[in-house]
């Protein structure tokens, strides 16, 4: 059948015609570990065997080999409705794609296969080819969250996407983990409204993660405009909100959140203790210098560590004011 | 009776680990005219430290992240200023390089959005951790690449000893740890690359393989470069790591920082200030086990779901992925429980520390035609990364030195006195097995080498060590396979003995807990800012202080100590 | 010498149902060459009490048919 393999892998490729399962598994494991690429045609015509274990490691083998022959058949294991041979084909073909297989990519994403759609929206995040965005502005619309979630990730992938109107819309999508997603992505995006949607979504959506990941983009633009908002984010329930809170305003603050960063010196949890003690060095008013002191016996040691960093920060602007 | 397989190539490199593997890739492409043999006692598939792939790149100098400067400004300050900076210096240079290729094999590092290499601060200053949640894969693709640059692979081979003639290297001899054939390979040059010397402690669990290194590992390298003449140095900075306790394995902090998790106290507090090891942060840690406020734990209890779940996935897919059921064992789960941890046991290993067979930047030895790399070779910090890059180093220099040497015939009474030595233990089947030799031994080395550092402990130590000889000679072996591990005790027992000698011979504390010395409790740099060599000399270990070379990068060291744990003034 | 045999807890099991007798992976990947085949039954087994639970055997497991379990004295 395949004349042109070597003596060593024939008694190999002969046994993976096996009517024997069992044969069939040894076989397609030992062209695994022989690793020799002229066994990458039987291994792809292993990926149709009926048996599911055969085509898990025949797709394994495949990828070991980075032929890139191989990524069209394993392509069409993403539609396996077997999660654990999607699972394995979507691994190795996060390493085989290549920007040359955009149109590939592009063409599989319009077959009407769930299965296929998630997978190819994660592998266009390898690419970053904003030509991709035309084919994934309609699943913002999809009735499957997931696939909308995977959209409004994958958009933020696609580097020269500078603004995107209908990707805002996502921000108040009734699945919680789209609007984690789409809160993130439009970190990126420079669209006018963005900033007042952050804004929102910080202070008043529901879900602390999607809180959390607005206080993260809101640090990406660096606009001054959300400081307001930041300081009523301050005293979020949620510890990790209060905490990237402190962070985005290590990079933008000024003496109007000195108040609230000041309570959160003495926040139950370490992290905020220590964000907010960068933060108040990094406006570098000499009259927090008598509170910081007081947390230098934090029984933390890098509150401790962060604090004196916050106290000598403002000291020496201090004495290059003074001179 | 024995059958003898002769072999022979121009660049011989003993371990296919991380540094071996691509000392051979790299041999290749050099000269791909020339012959590269890779000579592996396990299976280069899944061999070596990572054999189940690894979570991060620890030592990653990125453009646009860190410089190879700051790089090296940071490894000498770790390192208390003891190191040969060019060496550093190379790994911080050729890191990013091996980076690319390695991507380019289809090792998948963590991008951000824009495709670029996301970094992550661990260490004091500076961004060096590149998270490779994916990285499973590592050395089978490794070892594809050993295939496709067409260099041999002779698995199942243990060398034993480093032949040398004429004071260069010109082979290896060793065993077939499967059939017990004896196996000569001439070469022109070599490349020893067995990892670290892991099996030097005892674990606290007592079980002999439950180690922080792969056993496999067992000082191979060390020994056999000793024997060949070779220097080597550095030996009495020991290898201590924070580990979960008795699983032995990394907590991950490294892993689990960047999502918010940490060192803590018992009470929960951080008592150190930077989760990057090294021996000031090992005195601490054991400082803090000693207080009330041990036992120390990593703390994941105030992380929320999505994310705890997060760190497991990518800890229990992963480099030691046994985690996983270690804790399921005990009922722990990091959602309501900490990770206890605890110091492991001893060990030398340059990947972690410093300790290793003395090279320069080119990964010469000072035997000529020697080469060393990884965890084994004298390159401070050097991880995973500094593997791959000397690996690299050594497997270009050596194909350059070999165009201009010709093989040597080994000497036949040499090959016979060691072929007998080597097979002692087979002819004596019912002597004591070599799990209990070297429980023994291990044990010596807790008892009396462990730090804080004791002079009269230590004299015990090496007196002990010394007259092991005997009773190595007493050993049996029922199969080439124990033979195997038979052989590896010789090499246990070699190590122990630098490790007394170099710990006693520098008589002040340095690198933290590493060589933490109760009688001379302070660091003395007008008497010992140097290193510490050793070398065979007349059948005589030989010890005596190196000048460290001329630094490249302007370190003050008076003003920039290594500090993790900042106190209120 | 006297020997005994003592008895150990080893942390490797095999299913020997899921064994195929033809296969040889898990053999060949173990970096301590602890696992061999039971020459009477062909099944693989570990015959040393070696083990660092890295898991390449039971990764490479066709069948799954190999459980690694933590060494007792660890566990
Ligand atoms: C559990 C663990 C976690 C780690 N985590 C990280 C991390 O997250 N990031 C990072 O950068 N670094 C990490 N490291 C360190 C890093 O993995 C090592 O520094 C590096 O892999 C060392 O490579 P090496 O080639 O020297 O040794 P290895 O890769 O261990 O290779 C040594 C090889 O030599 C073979 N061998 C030994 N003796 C002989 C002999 N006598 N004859 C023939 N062959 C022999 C062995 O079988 C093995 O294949 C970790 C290490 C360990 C153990
Ligand atoms: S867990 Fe590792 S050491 Fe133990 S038998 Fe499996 S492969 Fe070998
Ligand atoms: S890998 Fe599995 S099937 Fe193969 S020999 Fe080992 S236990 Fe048996």
């Amino acid at each position: 059948m395949y004349d042109d393999i070597n003596d060593e892998l024939n008694p190999w490729v002969e046994m993976l015609q096996s009517s024997a399962v069992e044969d069939r598994l040894v076989a397609v494991k030992t062209l695994q570990h022989m690793g020799d690429e002229e066994a990458i045609v039987p291994l792809i015509q292993a990926l149709e065997d009926e048996d599911t274990s055969v085509k898990k490691i025949a797709i394994t083998a495949i990828w070991e080999l980075t032929n890139p022959i191989a990524v069209k058949p394993l392509m069409a294991c993403l539609r396996s409705p077997d999660a654990e041979v999607r699972e394995e084909a979507l691994s190795a073909l996060k390493e085989l794609v290549a920007p040359a297989d955009l149109l590939i990519l592009l063409d599989a994403i319009e077959e009407d296969n769930f299965y296929m759609q998630l997978n190819v929206l994660i592998l266009l995040r390898k690419i970053h080819d904003a030509q991709a965005l035309p084919y994934v502005l309609p699943f913002f619309e999809s009735e499957r969250e997931e696939l909308r979630e995977a959209a409004i990730t994958t958009l933020r992938y696609l580097n020269q996407v500078e603004t995107c109107p209908p990707a805002l819309a996502l921000i108040n999508d009734s699945s919680a983990v789209v609007r984690r997603e789409a809160t993130l992505t439009l970190g990126y995006l420079k669209d006018e409204e963005v900033i007042e949607l952050l804004c929102e979504a910080l202070t008043d959506d529901p879900d602390w993660q999607v809180r959390r990941n607005a206080a993260q983009s809101i640090a990406l633009h660096k606009d001054t405009s959300a400081i307001s908002w930041l300081k009523k984010a301050l005293s979020d329930e949620h510890w990790q909100v209060r905490k990237f809170t402190a962070r985005t305003l290590q990079e933008i603050a000024d003496d109007s959140v000195i108040p609230a960063l000041v309570k959160c010196l003495t926040d139950e949890y370490s992290d905020i203790r220590r964000d907010a003690a960068i933060a108040l060095g990094n406006i570098g008013n000499p009259e927090v210098l008598s509170v910081l002191q007081q947390t230098l016996d934090d029984p933390d040691a890098d509150v401790r560590i962060f604090s004196q960093r916050a106290i000598d920060k403002i000291r020496q602007q201090q004495t290059t004011v003074n001179q | 009776m024995t059958n003898t397989q002769h072999l022979k190539t121009d660049v011989l490199v003993v371990g296919g680990g991380t540094a071996g593997t691509m000392a051979a890739i790299k041999a290749k492409q050099a000269n791909s005219e020339a012959e590269v043999l890779i000579l592996e006692k396990a299976n280069i598939r899944r061999s070596g430290a990572i054999a189940m792939g690894m979570d991060g790149v620890n030592t990653a100098v990125i453009p646009g992240n860190s410089t190879p400067e700051q790089y090296v400004r940071e490894i000498t300050i770790a390192n208390d200023g003891i190191l040969n900076q060019k060496a550093v210096y190379q790994t911080g240079k050729l890191g990013y390089e091996v980076i690319q290729e390695l991507d380019s094999w289809g090792v998948k590092f963590q991008k951000d959005t824009y495709g670029n290499y996301d970094l992550k601060q661990v260490h004091r200053v500076g961004k060096y951790v590149l998270p490779m949640p994916e990285g499973k894969d590592l050395k089978k693709i490794l070892a594809r690449q050993v295939k496709r640059h067409k260099a041999k692979v002779t698995n199942r081979v243990m060398a034993i000893r480093v032949m040398v003639k004429d004071c260069r290297a010109i082979g290896a001899v060793g065993f077939d740890v499967r059939n017990g054939d004896f196996v000569v390979i001439q070469a022109k040059a070599v490349i020893l690359c067995t990892g670290a010397c892991g099996r030097l402690g005892l674990p606290e669990s007592g079980y002999l393989y439950g180690t922080y290194e792969n056993p496999t590992n067992a000082g191979d390298g060390y020994s056999m470069a000793y024997h060949a003449g070779a220097e080597l140095t550095n030996i009495e900075c020991f290898q201590i790591n924070p580990l979960i306790k008795d699983y032995n394995g990394p907590a991950c902090a490294y892993v689990a920082s960047p999502f918010g998790a940490y060192t803590a106290n018992a009470e929960g507090h951080r008592f150190v200030s930077c989760d990057y090891w090294s021996g000031q942060m090992m005195l601490e840690i054991w400082k803090e086990l000693n207080s009330g406020k041990g036992p120390i734990q990593l703390k994941m209890t105030h992380l929320d779901e999505d994310t705890i779940s997060e760190i497991e996935s990518i800890l229990w897919s992963n480099e030691r992925p046994s985690r996983e059921r270690f804790h399921q064992n005990r009922g722990e789960n990091y959602r309501t429980h900490g990770v206890e941890m605890h110091i492991s046991e001893i060990g030398l290993c340059s990947g972690h520390s410093a300790s290793g067979v003395w090279v320069n930047e080119k990964a010469e030895t000072t035997v000529p035609g020697l080469y060393a790399a990884g965890d084994m070779a004298s390159v401070p910090h050097n991880y995973m990364i500094g593997a791959f890059v000397f690996g690299r180093l050594a497997g270009t220099n050596a194909m350059e030195y070999v165009q201009d040497v010709s093989h040597l015939e080994p000497d036949a009474d040499w090959l016979a006195a060691e072929k007998a030595r080597i097979y002692q233990p087979l002819q004596n089947p019912d002597g004591i097995p070599h799990t209990q030799v070297e429980y023994k031994l291990r044990r010596i080395v807790n008892d009396y080498l462990q730090p804080p550092k004791n002079t009269h402990k230590m004299d015990i130590a090496l007196n002990k060590f010394v007259n092991y000889h005997d009773t190595l000679n007493l050993m049996g072996a029922r199969d080439p396979h124990e033979l195997m591990r038979c052989m590896e005790v010789h090499f246990i027992r070699d190590c122990a003995e630098m490790a007394a000698r170099a710990s006693l011979y520098r008589k002040e504390s340095r690198w933290g807990l590493y060589h933490y010395r109760l009688d001379y409790p302070e660091k003395n740099n007008q008497e010992w800012f140097c290193h510490v060599n050793l070398k065979q000399e007349n059948e005589q270990m030989t010890l005596f202080k190196r000048s460290v070379e001329p630094y490249i990068v302007d370190v003050n060291l008076e003003t920039e100590v290594y500090d993790v744990k900042v106190t209120s003034k | 010498m006297a020997l005994t045999t003592q008895r150990v807890d080893v942390p490797v099991i095999v299913d020997e149902s899921k064994c195929l007798e033809k296969c040889q992976a898990c053999i060949e990947v173990c970096p301590l060459d602890v696992l061999v085949k039971n020459p009477e039954t062909g099944k693989a087994y570990m015959k040393y009490d070696e083990c660092w639970f890295c898991l390449p055997c039971e990764k490479e497991c066709p069948t799954n048919a190999i459980t690694v379990q933590i060494p007792f004295l660890l566990r």
